[in-house]
């Protein structure tokens, strides 16, 4: 690597010699930027919770008022759903990489770790994403047809959509798993070589 | 090199002095978009920052301070991609792609960074890294205990780099001369 050919000297001090801005942040302004990212954190945390919230509040309202007791029970498997839900989210979020980690690992561990985390929540979409909703939703259809059984078409044709979407989420999700997974493979085999 | 810093904030400062331009030049090999990039850059420092608290001098802070930002522009690099949806090649497929470009080399400095920077852009994360690490001078085997390869496997990479940059740059190079 010492003796450089001259298109290759050339290259590396263009590189080197690029213009840049000079950007210098202060310990003040680090300090104040990392306390806005963990603000930023918390905020887009805090959306999601209360978009659960919101959801909770509706199944709650539905769980109060219900007459049927079919539809209060699917109402309630709808609340303990999303709240495993909320307690899924609330773990993976915290599973990140924080920076001490990222100045041990090597590019190609911290890489596959990233992909391998990624992969992983894809795969299991179902298990901790989908699944849970889906008793609920089921005993809220079953209840449904049972209440108005003038209306099975209607409750028929709800369901089909609900289950085309959950079904269409986990086709994407484990395609995507995949294609991460090849990546992966390909991280494995130039370890291999070291 | 470093004056013995103790504290985070003394380690940071050091770095930060020493590596500024590096970390800027990195950012600009994995963000085309300046306001991105400020942004990318930004993370880094943070990172870095916060990276020291943990630092207990088991490798360098130069291989410290490179995997800390390499790591967070691969991250940067991942989340990007489920927006935008261009492909990212291996120094492999890079070879053969050049072969079936139009041979229009670069005449002066700037187009050849330009030209250089969407080389770097297109390529998968690791080969990025190691082509980077090239650029800054670094020898093999600094390359290798940041990337996470063998000096073997950086040298095989090192030298399809070379060639991708003989096809590419010669006509240039000539011309500049």
């Amino acid at each position: 690597m010492t003796n450089e050919s001259p298109p290759n000297d050339r290259l590396k001090n263009i590189w080197q010699n690029q213009p840049t801005e000079g950007i210098h942040l202060s310990i003040d302004e680090i300090r104040r930027r990392a306390g806005k990212l963990q603000t930023k954190v918390y905020w887009r945390n805090a959306r999601e919770y209360a978009a659960a919230l919101i959801v909770l509040g509706f199944f709650g309202l539905g769980f109060w008022h219900a007459t049927d007791a079919l539809v209060r029970f699917a109402e309630g498997l709808i609340i303990a759903g999303t709240l495993y839900v909320m307690w899924q989210l609330h773990g993976r979020g915290a599973a990140k990489s924080v920076p001490t980690e990222m100045g041990v690992a090597s590019g190609l561990e911290y890489y596959r770790r990233e992909l391998e985390r990624q992969r992983d929540l894809l795969r299991s979409v179902w298990s901790w994403y989908l699944g849970p909703m889906v008793p609920g939703l089921v005993v809220l259809m079953v209840a449904r047809a049972r209440i108005a059984p003038g209306h099975l078409g209607r409750v028929a044709l709800s369901s089909a959509v609900i289950a085309l979407v959950f079904v269409s989420v986990w086709w994407l999700n484990h395609w995507a798993a995949r294609k991460l997974q090849s990546r992966i493979d390909e991280l494995n085999a130039l370890e291999a070589q070291r | 090199m470093l004056a013995q810093p103790s504290t985070q904030d003394d380690l940071y400062r050091d770095a930060a002095d020493l590596y500024a331009a590096a970390l800027e030049r990195l950012a600009h090999a994995y963000e085309a978009d300046a306001e991105v990039r400020r942004d990318l850059l930004q993370d880094i420092h943070i990172a870095l920052w916060r990276s020291f608290a943990g630092f207990d001098g088991r490798c360098s802070v130069r291989t410290w301070v490179y995997r800390v930002a390499h790591n967070i522009a691969v991250s940067h690099v991942i989340s990007q991609r489920r927006k935008k949806s261009q492909a990212l090649v291996g120094l492999e497929e890079l070879e053969s792609v050049s072969d079936h470009r139009e041979a229009e080399l670069a005449a002066d400095r700037r187009h050849s960074l330009e030209r250089l920077l969407e080389l770097i852009q297109r390529l998968k994360p690791l080969d990025r890294q190691v082509m980077l690490a090239y650029f800054e001078g670094l020898d093999a085997a600094s390359i290798g205990e940041i990337v996470g390869i063998s000096a073997g496997n950086v040298a095989t990479k090192i030298h399809r780099i070379k060639r991708i940059l003989a096809r590419q740059f010669q006509e240039g190079g000539r011309r500049d001369e």
